[in-house]
């Protein structure tokens, strides 16, 4: 065996191949069918760019300019890509890294999907009249997806803090690949005549947690969808992220952005309940103690005229027993206190709960037109070149509209 | 559908103790079915444990309700 010559270290190779690789090609374009994204929480988008021979690992890393241009971005377009083929060190992988995505038409499994979207639409699958209202204080709960996915420990962990008075009853299906539609569809079917033949379920959740487009097909399934829309129980969807539609989104009852907004959707508030019982037993405790007041002072004047010719003992007794009447209603009231002093304590959490910022740091965003103090709920509020401005987590951008979608 | 019963009546209650010129008993009586009503419902509500099962179907189509144990999975 011959002695080696030169021996790299794993990285010295990676290097001189990284430098290799970018000096050979430069800045190219490439074309590709758009397959595996993923969005990170950084803002990086990593994805696949494959034709019908190969695959190439491909990555658009978080820039100002890159955000519009993101939403092109979509599993299944078929794009133009420019970029450069450099080596990824620390796995000694190479890969695209892109500076510039233009699409040049949409895939397969998007034309699939918008084509099931219009039938289903034309059907009047989506039609607002078809849609039965959430009930807001439900005993059970019937949840439709993977038992071990990210989903159902979601909804569980809102559930808990928010209305544990509540039962969960837990229909588990796979949520992703071949069999995944026909499982679901088996699921629902389930949870119907659970409903019907053992516990009645007031509300059922049907959702997953966030995948890549391909890991969110199942959602797309038309028997599925027909299901749905079929289902006597109300059904709030919960597929994926809050940018992921699916076509049960649609046919659902209601679409609730992701699994624990699901459940935040499906349950009332306990601080809010608790808030409203301690208003009631405020108001009930002013207005009895009001009449009390006013028929006390009607009865002691009226004991004491002389009309009556009640010996002035008696009359001490009669006000001694009034004396005692009014202060067991005053300890009734103060119990009701006491145990709002117990709430109290829950105070701290709810502040921090809702604190404004704290979705920002999970991802969510709050966007204003420019100039006013009042968030955006609806693409209606805004019109076609107007200027937003967006907070995040950290930071804020300032955006001009494109395009005004009121659906 | 319970608790949403309770604040029904706790309305119903509250309403009727704040009309003007209610007699006495009435107002004793309202008085003392409103208060630990809304003292139940939070007790109730501060007792509550979320209950988890899953559903499953047996081949002969009977059902199979197991609790779940979300840390055993």
């Amino acid at each position: 065996m011959s002695s080696p010559g030169h021996v790299f270290t794993v990285s010295e190779l990676n290097r001189a191949a990284r430098e290799l690789l970018e000096a050979a090609f430069g800045e190219v374009w490439v074309q590709g069918e758009i397959t595996d994204l993923t969005r990170a929480p950084s803002g990086h988008l990593y994805f696949t760019l494959k034709d019908g021979g190969g695959e190439l690992d491909a990555v658009r890393f978080r820039s100002r300019s890159a955000l519009l241009a993101d939403a092109a971005v979509a599993p299944g377009t078929v794009v133009l890509a420019l970029g450069k083929l450099t080596v990824y060190e620390p796995r000694g992988r190479y890969q695209f890294v892109t500076t510039l995505i233009q699409p040049i038409r949409a895939g397969a499994l998007r034309l699939a999907f918008e084509q099931l979207k219009q039938k289903l639409e034309q059907e009047g699958l989506f039609s607002p009249d078809r849609k039965a209202p959430i009930p807001a204080f439900p005993e059970r709960i019937g949840v439709i997806t993977s038992r071990s996915g990210a989903a159902i420990r979601d909804i569980v962990s809102v559930l808990e803090r928010r209305w544990p008075a509540v039962a969960i009853a837990l229909f588990p299906s796979s949520v992703q690949g071949e069999t995944a539609p026909a499982e679901l569809r088996a699921a629902l079917e389930r949870a119907i005549r659970f409903s019907r033949e053992v516990a009645p379920i007031d509300t059922l959740i049907v959702g997953r947690g966030g995948g890549s487009a391909e890991d969110l097909a199942a959602f797309n399934d038309e028997a599925l969808a027909r299901a749905i829309a079929a289902c006597p129980i109300p059904i709030l969807s919960a597929v994926g992220h809050e940018i992921d539609f699916s076509i049960a989104d649609f046919v659902a009852d209601r679409r609730a952005p992701t699994p624990s907004a699901a459940a935040e959707l499906a349950v009332p508030s306990r601080e809010d309940l608790v808030a409203r019982l301690d208003g009631a037993a405020a108001r009930i405790a002013r207005a009895a103690g009001a009449t009390f007041r006013a028929r006390r002072q009607a009865l002691r004047s009226l004991l004491r005229t002389s009309l009556f010719r009640i010996p002035e003992r008696r009359v001490e007794t009669l006000d001694q027993q009034l004396d005692q009447l009014v202060s067991a209603a005053v300890r009734g009231v103060v119990a009701v206190w006491e145990k709002r002093r117990r709430a109290a304590r829950h105070a701290e959490d709810v502040l921090r709960l809702s604190n404004p910022a704290l979705p920002l740091e999970r991802g969510y965003s709050l966007t204003f037109v420019s100039g006013s103090r009042r968030p955006l709920r609806a693409a209606e509020e805004v019109r076609e070149g107007e200027i937003l401005e967006t907070r995040l987590g950290r930071g804020r951008l300032r955006s001009r509209v494109e395009e005004v979608n009121r659906e | 559908m319970k608790i949403e019963a309770s604040l029904k009546k706790l309305e119903e209650i509250t309403s009727r103790l704040e009309k003007p010129d209610l007699p006495l008993d009435e107002a004793l009586a309202l008085f003392e079915e409103g208060l630990p009503l809304a003292a139940s419902v939070k007790e109730e509500l501060d007792r509550a444990k979320l209950r988890i099962e899953q559903v499953l179907e047996t081949s002969k189509g009977t059902f199979e309700i197991e609790p779940f144990d979300l840390h055993a999975n």
